[in-house]
């Protein structure tokens, strides 16, 4: 019982249920299911792409252009659809995905074979995806009306009436789970990040982690691209800017120690809803959106020091008895 | 034959650390592999893991030529080595530290986590340790440690099972525990490379020896055609008094004392005294408090009770700037990372703890920077090529004369140096052990951590003997015997 009081997905848990009944008696209207669906919905994107920053960051690495990266891929995709719209929205799909591995695939080249440190290579390549949008739009929008009704359909599909995005969220999630946990692959995730050195003593490939680690976070990525483009019905230069931050921030929240090895898939899961709960609660709990950042910031560094003291390792002992 | 090395060299940066290295490891034999720190043991079991590649000669296993070119080569060949540096991973548990790179997966590919905990019970059992294969690493000891890494060994079916120092931080009962393991092993037809500083227990375990110094091979031969002071005399190779030129200073009146220095899980009832040109030892094993206590006494942690006296008056150090103020400098272990910058200068690692001294208004007098720092530079004799020259480019041993010219700068009266000459070649270390006779001819006073027994036996008035975190004994060095210290600090009595 003990262990369970202090596990630290239990904690975060308590604090989005807390949280949950708190906003709930502030305004009764936030706690019916279909609001509670909706907040789902608004965060299944935070979700997916909170879990694949989860693989970069155990290995005590980040990848800071996953926003630049969605959007890249997203727009090029939107593109094609302008052209032909008369393609299957699978097609779309893949190609999204596609676009987004090789993206993520550069970063981990970069990082691994030509061994530029992780936030130089990922601080550029989000300033040159971002651009490169500009350059393949020309800076302008692709509106709603000019996405085929196919395109757009996938995204309204609705099952036990929770939507398309969250049930996919959800599979994301599973996926990952047994990636992380039930797999050599996701083990030796942890090992890497856990002792980089001791790693390499029982011969794990460090450069094929960082490469494999990149370009999944990149697969979903480009996952998310189309998801982004498809739910809000527009691909333009802007959309995602800055949402690297939320996601790295979902992430912390969730318990994922940036030095690596350290971190649940549930943690990581929890960390997003906690976020997507502070983003979603605040402007129904009539606060004014001047403060609105301000306080869900305030609120992700009180839920990371609640993490961090829980986990305050101890001191190694040196004497027998005291 | 099961393991033989022939003609292995290999340089680093142009410093040779094997030459023409012979090796021959029998089977079912416990092979000891002897010689002082530096002298290329590491280095040699790095190459059988495949971490280095030797820059010649050859591995023949089994009699058929191989090459290691990747640790994991080293393991699916069968050898499987115990680290002295943690090779562990903290944050998980006891079973997948036991088949970490070597996950079982049932059909579908999957991890089998149950079989891997079943197996690893069993073994636990079989090994006799109480240890549960759920808990973490992190909240194990370092003797359960040690037996999860030989678990690990005994899962990848080694042949070949390379201990470097097992029982170095050990308690006798948990030593003792060992050897039945290790011996158990050898009756499983597996050959054992121990590496150990201590030649009792060689003499007690081991069936073969091989004396590396200075990268070379010395000897090799069975342990019953030998004894201990041949394998000092091959390990050494000098006698002891001629690399320690150590001068007779008149020792004077006492200017440093600790008392009840207490520090919660550390250590505690600390009381010693230093006198002014006195060199004061401090030996015990890796662990033992003694890196703890200093860092306590310089201000980096907090003690919580104990009082410092410094000329008889009481003082008060709560940071490092505290006691540099009052003349009392710490030379940490940890060079690289603690003791210097890489990437700054000479000349600014020099003068990096005398910023205040060296300005005027806030604004450094580069004039009196460069003054300081060649005066030190000729005073030790450090080898730069410029001023301007990164310190990270120097050899260790002139690192380790950089952050002594550091500490130096600030005119100190206590000089506390940890390990100082750990990790840097004989010449330079016998510079260091020059060094300070000069310093406390000078009059200084200076307390030395050193895990090596000759430079204390060499070096030292008085030795202050740990183990676990209490003062066993302070023994006059001129009176007491190295078995004597070895045996307070292994925690016999």
């Amino acid at each position: 019982m003990k262990k369970i009081l202090i596990n630290r997905d239990f904690i975060l848990f308590s604090i989005i249920l807390i949280g949950l009944i708190g906003v709930g008696f502030a305004n009764p209207l936030f706690i019916t299911p279909k609001s509670i669906s909706d907040v789902l919905t608004d965060t299944s994107i935070l979700i997916i792409l909170a879990l694949s920053q989860m693989i970069v960051i155990l290995i005590r690495a980040i990848d800071l252009s996953v926003a630049s990266n969605l959007a890249l891929s997203g727009m090029l995709i939107s593109l094609l659809s302008t052209v032909h719209p008369e393609l299957p929205v699978y097609y779309f799909i893949a190609l999204s995905c596609l676009i987004g591995t090789f993206l993520g695939v550069l970063n981990g080249i970069s990082i691994a074979i030509l061994k530029v440190p992780f936030i130089v290579t990922t601080l550029g390549t989000l300033s040159i995806y971002r651009g490169l949008i500009y350059f393949v739009s020309d800076g302008k929008q692709v509106y709603s009306n000019e996405f085929s009704e196919d395109f757009l359909a996938l995204i309204h599909v609705k099952f036990l009436s929770l939507s398309f995005l969250f049930w996919l969220a959800v599979a994301v999630f599973i996926v990952i789970y047994i990636l992380l946990n039930h797999t050599r692959f996701g083990r030796n995730l942890y090992s890497l990040g856990g002792n980089p050195d001791a790693a390499k003593y029982i011969g794990i490939n460090e450069n094929k982690y960082i490469i494999m680690a990149y370009s999944l976070s990149g697969f979903f990525a480009g996952l998310c691209g189309y998801l982004w483009v498809a739910r809000y019905s527009v691909a333009s230069t802007q959309i995602a800017i800055g949402f690297e931050l939320t996601v790295i921030s979902a992430c912390v929240v969730g318990g994922i120690s940036v030095m690596g090895g350290v971190g649940t898939v549930l943690g990581c899961v929890l960390g997003a809803l906690l976020i997507g709960l502070i983003r979603n609660a605040l402007p129904a709990v009539d606060i004014s959106q001047f403060w609105q950042l301000a306080i869900s910031g305030a609120i992700i560094l009180l839920a990371i020091i609640i993490n961090t003291k829980t986990e305050q390792r101890k001191e190694k002992t040196i004497m027998v008895e005291n | 034959m099961k393991l033989e090395l022939k003609n292995i060299s290999k340089n680093f940066h142009g410093v040779k650390a094997l030459q023409d290295v012979d090796f021959q490891l029998k089977e079912n034999s416990i092979h000891a592999l002897l010689g002082e720190n530096g002298a290329g043991k590491s280095t040699l079991v790095k190459i059988l893991c495949g971490v280095y590649q030797p820059d010649s000669g050859s591995i023949l296993l089994n009699n058929k030529q191989q090459s290691i070119s990747d640790p994991s080569i080293s393991l699916s060949l069968g050898i499987s080595a115990i680290h002295q540096e943690s090779v562990m991973f903290d944050e998980l548990t006891v079973t997948e530290n036991v088949f970490i790179g070597n996950h079982l997966t049932k059909s579908n590919g999957l991890v089998d986590w149950s079989s891997m905990q079943d197996k690893t019970h069993q073994l636990l059992k079989e090994l006799e340790a109480n240890i549960e294969p759920n808990e973490k690493i992190k909240d194990l000891s370092i003797a359960q440690r040690h037996i999860v890494q030989i678990s690990r060994s005994l899962i990848h079916d080694a042949d070949i099972v390379i201990m470097d120092e097992p029982t170095a931080s050990l308690s006798q009962k948990e030593i003792n525990e060992l050897y039945a393991i290790i011996r158990n092993l050898k009756n499983q037809n597996k050959s054992i490379v121990f590496i150990s500083h201590k030649l009792d227990e060689v003499m007690e375990v081991c069936d073969e020896f091989t004396v590396l110094r200075d990268g070379e091979l010395i000897k090799s031969d069975l342990i019953s055609n030998t004894n201990k002071d041949q394998l000092i005399t091959h390990m050494a190779g000098r006698e002891v008094n001629q690399i320690f030129p150590k001068n007779n200073v008149t020792i004077e009146n006492e200017i440093f004392e600790v008392c009840n220095l207490f520090k919660k899980t550390q250590f505690k009832n600390i009381n010693f005294n230093l006198r002014k040109k006195e060199i004061l030892g401090f030996y015990g094993l890796v662990g033992s408090g003694r890196t703890e206590i200093m860092k306590s006494i310089f201000g980096i942690t907090k003690l919580d009770e104990g009082e410092i006296l410094f000329n008889d008056q009481k003082i008060s150090i709560t940071k490092p700037s505290d006691a540099i103020d009052q003349g009392i400098v710490y030379l940490s272990e940890e060079r690289q990372q603690l003791g210097m910058t890489g990437l700054m200068s000479v000349k600014d690692n020099i003068n990096m703890a005398i910023m205040d001294r060296n300005s005027n208004f806030y604004v450094m007098n580069t004039l009196k920077e460069i003054k300081n720092a060649s005066a030190m530079q000729e005073k030790l004799n450090i080898k730069v090529s410029y001023w301007s020259q990164l310190t990270q480019s120097l050899s260790g041993g002139n690192q380790q004369k950089t952050v002594i010219a550091k500490w130096l700068s600030t005119k100190p009266k206590v000089l506390i140096l940890d390990e100082p000459t750990k990790g840097i070649d004989v010449r330079s270390k016998s510079a260091v052990h020059e060094f300070m006779g000069e310093l406390v001819e000078e009059g200084m006073s200076i307390m030395m951590i050193s895990s090596e027994l000759p430079e204390i036996l060499g070096m030292c008035d008085r030795v202050v003997v740990m183990y676990k975190g209490l003062i066993r004994d302070i023994l006059d060095v001129k009176k007491a015997s190295s078995e004597q210290i070895v045996k307070l600090a292994s925690g016999e009595s």
